[in-house]
């Protein structure tokens, strides 16, 4: 009895000095270095900086896109028609800087598919207009709305500009088209609005405020929708058309904007950069405030002899620099300057495994929703 | 002499109250944990979505049922559970669930976890015990089977299996990533430093390496500590704290709690002797005890002798199987499993799948997400053998759409442990004309 009391009273004793060891050694700890990492700080920066400007922005661009799309309507001439164009590229431009923050009310409008599923699929497009009878809240008009669709009706296949007026004009199906396009305008505002009004409200605080790295966390789901994208800039924006699916047979017509001809690798830039505003935490303005790449530096992750994070921003200029040296229209350099996009792709799966492997990791973010493995 | 004495603690008449207890409380863990399972949508993410699954070597056979198979499957294992508690029809709910327990987790290695293997030994084990034959349904409507006492070796059986298991998990531990480096601890406690109270400190170097240091010696001392009694107490103060911890910081379900209960086996007689006079009161049943112990019949009980003596064999045997293959066992895996390595590593991984198509030299990168659910691509990523299952898959799919004999190679990178990805595999390899064999060392996984 004594014994047993003993080794109760030893074991509990022992923990409290364990404890009292941490609290004391912290305490000394405080005052010779900084304090903990800020992940409150991290991801009101996110938010403040990053995320709620760009989709203001957006909301913005895509806005000025619709003025200008009935500005083309009520005089039809090639002038407005030259805007309505400018203003499309704008606001594509505008989208690639928000589409990665495909989660809370993003996600719940399902903004990545709804506004960017590519190729067009224009012959449900067509069906579409023609039957004046359609739901664009189906699966399979995914690829027959948003940016593709507008990409297509927009610049033509193969018309001139008077022939692309006429489709809006004394085409018989003329009425029927800026239905379409409307519809189309307007799901994507109801949309934008409804993101930005949640951000405004109550999901910027619950974002800010979920400062935790297991699941549904916000730096959980922004690092996921962070691979999330940079998988699709790789694939959908540069693989696919460079034939990387199809046994190195070259696929123009998959680009992204194909129909605008001269803005896919633009595209691809911007997405790349707002993959690096993210993992930066630099706002659209160029300001680099708290993101990733001060957490990893924090943590002092490793890759090789330097930090992950130099890794990392070597890689970012290296796969800009190589995405430099493609020229527009991607739909032509991928059949003429084969070696030049391939070598940026090359870059881009670097930038995603230290993304997608080292990232992930080094921060320690649960990802999946089963049990791990047990003590 | 002392054979004598350790042959009277073998044989020596032991109560059955805390085999009783055991059983009621695996069977009601296991049924918790079951319908756990279903209500989180896991039959169906696990088992009826992936378009393929990774059978382990040797047991290529074993494949889901489909939809409603799956889900009459798992329904009669919590039925099962629930008889396993109450102990009736007890010998069928054990082997029943012991077979199709350990059937569900054949069907992939995706989803191997350590904790259940440790589920299916248990309940392979308990098949054997009189677990059934005090304080259960099954006497209640056979008097004849009814019992207090049983032969000591009965208990031990278990008290030997959760050694065990915690003192491998402790010699695991021994290694220089682990208490040198802190490693994953550093990465994985950092994670959680938006905690109440303790989250700052979660930060700190050193808590990691408290943690690590912690960690191993509890594992590897609270087997001795469980097996004295006169330190019950303490030592259950410390599973306590050490599982709930865990649990605190890991992703890791039922297994705390499994093994908070289960190690109460280690309690005294009397402690499992009031628990079940108080459940006896509640229900208002008779409080006295027959004084009948249990014999076996010779014959089962000697080839229950040599089974036993057989398993606990490979319980011993298969953690060093490791030492058959060159190279670091974290970084190629190979002999891993079955081992009681728990959360030892901190691994991630990206692979590029290639198939070639030797008619046109033309190849194709693979979108994985398109054969695999997001689980089963984490888990290939890392794991060699994986690699050569889905190639197999891939090659198969594949010709099917026309390719001519093609070659199936993967880009992949691989971190460990905080070290920044690198090269894992020969990215020339045809992986689909290599073996899975236990007996072949996978040689085209890069020195690391």
């Amino acid at each position: 009895m004594k014994i047993r009391n003993s080794i109760f009273i030893l074991s509990v004793s022992l923990l409290a000095v364990v404890f009292v060891a941490c609290k004391k050694k912290n305490q000394d700890k405080k005052e010779e270095e900084e304090t903990t990492f800020d992940k409150t700080a991290m991801l009101s920066n996110y938010a403040d900086n990053v995320i709620i400007p760009n989709f203001q922005s957006f909301k913005v661009s895509l806005d000025s896109f619709v003025i200008s799309f009935n500005a083309f309507i009520q005089t039809k001439s090639p002038a407005t028609l030259a805007t309505l164009r400018q203003k499309y590229i704008a606001a594509n431009v505008k989208f690639q800087h928000v589409s990665t923050f495909e989660f809370g009310p993003s996600e719940s409008e399902i903004v990545r598919s709804n506004f960017n599923t590519y190729p067009t699929n224009t012959v449900q497009v067509n069906s579409n207009i023609n039957s004046g009878s359609y739901n664009l809240g189906t699966i399979s008009n995914l690829d027959a709305k948003g940016f593709p669709a507008l990409d297509y009706l927009i610049f033509g296949k193969n018309e001139t500009d008077a022939s692309l007026i006429t489709l809006f004009d004394t085409d018989p199906k003329a009425a029927s088209r800026i239905t379409y396009v409307n519809d189309c305008l307007t799901e994507m505002q109801n949309k934008t609005n409804a993101i930005v009004n949640a951000w405004n409200n109550s999901y910027r605080s619950s974002f800010t405020s979920s400062t935790g790295s297991q699941i549904g966390s916000s730096l959980g789901l922004m690092v996921n929708q962070l691979n999330f994208e940079i998988d699709l800039l790789k694939n959908g924006k540069i693989g696919i058309p460079l034939g990387k699916k199809s046994l190195g047979v070259v696929l123009p017509e998959k680009c992204e904007s194909f129909y605008a001809n001269n803005i896919s690798v633009n595209l691809a830039k911007e997405c790349l950069l707002n993959i690096e505003d993210v993992y930066l935490g630099r706002s659209a303005a160029g300001t680099d405030g708290k993101g990733l790449d001060d957490l990893l530096e924090d943590l002092n992750a490793q890759h090789g002899t330097e930090s992950l994070n130099t890794a990392i921003k070597n890689q970012f200029t290296l796969a800009k620099s190589k995405l430099n040296l493609v020229a527009e229209p991607l739909s032509a350099s991928v059949n003429n300057a084969t070696s030049t996009v391939d070598a940026a792709y090359l870059e881009m799966v670097k930038l995603l495994v230290l993304l997608k492997t080292d990232t992930p990791s080094a921060l320690g973010i649960v990802i999946t929703y089963q049990d791990g493995d047990g003590d | 002499m002392v054979i004598n004495h350790i042959r009277s603690y073998f044989l020596k008449p032991v109560h059955l109250a805390p085999l009783a207890i055991f059983r009621m409380a695996f069977g009601f863990l296991m049924l918790a944990s079951v319908l756990r399972f279903i209500a989180k949508g896991w039959v169906y993410d696990m088992y009826i979505k992936p378009k393929l699954f990774f059978p382990y070597f040797g047991f290529e056979w074993v494949k889901p049922f489909g939809e409603t198979g799956m889900y009459v499957l798992f329904i009669a294992l919590a039925v099962a559970a629930l008889f396993i508690a109450l102990g009736f029809l007890y010998r069928i709910s054990t082997i029943f669930f012991f077979l199709a327990f350990t059937y569900i987790e054949l069907i992939d290695k995706t989803n191997y976890l350590n904790h259940y293997y440790f589920v299916s030994i248990i309940s392979f084990l308990i098949i054997f015990l009189p677990a059934q034959r005090y304080f259960s349904i099954d006497v209640s409507l056979n008097k004849k089977t009814a019992a207090t006492y049983a032969p000591n070796y009965f208990i031990l059986i278990l008290k030997f299996q959760v050694f065990i298991v915690y003192f491998f998990a402790g010699l695991a531990k021994l290694n220089s990533d682990w208490l040198f480096h802190a490693q994953p601890l550093k990465i994985w406690l950092p994670a959680h430093s938006e905690m109440p109270w303790i989250g700052s400190l979660l930060t700190k170097e050193w808590v990691a390496y408290v943690f690590s240091w912690f960690g191993c010696a509890y594992d590897l001392f609270i087997p001795f500590l469980l097996f004295i009694p006169r330190f019950i107490k303490p030592t259950y103060f410390l599973v306590i704290v050490f599982h709930l911890a865990t649990s605190l910081f890991f992703n890791i379900g039922m297994f705390p709690y499994i093994m908070i209960c289960l190690t109460t086996i280690f309690f005294t007689e009397s402690f499992h002797i009031k628990i079940i006079q108080t459940i006896k009161k509640i229900f208002k049943r008779p409080l006295n005890d027959s004084q009948i112990t249990f014999s076996p019949k010779p014959l089962p009980i000697k080839a229950f002798v040599y089974l036993l003596t057989l398993h606990f064999l490979i319980q011993l045997i298969l953690p060093f199987r490791y030492l058959m293959y060159p190279g670091n066992l974290y970084w190629t895996e190979q002999g891993y499993r079955f081992s009681w390595r728990v959360m030892l590593m901190e691994k991630a991984g990206t692979a590029f799948f290639y198939v070639h198509d030797r008619t046109t030299n033309g190849e194709i990168e693979i979108d994985n997400k398109t054969y695999l659910t997001y689980m089963q691509e984490k888990m290939m990523a890392t794991q060699p053998d994986m690699m050569i299952d889905y190639a197999k898959f891939l090659k198969a799919e594949y010709i099917k759409q026309g390719f001519k004999d093609p070659i199936i190679r993967a880009q992949s990178y691989v971190t460990l442990n905080g070290r920044g990805s690198r090269e894992f595999i020969d990215p020339q390899v045809d992986l689909s004309i290599q073996s899975n064999s236990f007996f072949q060392n996978k040689n085209w996984v890069k020195k690391y």
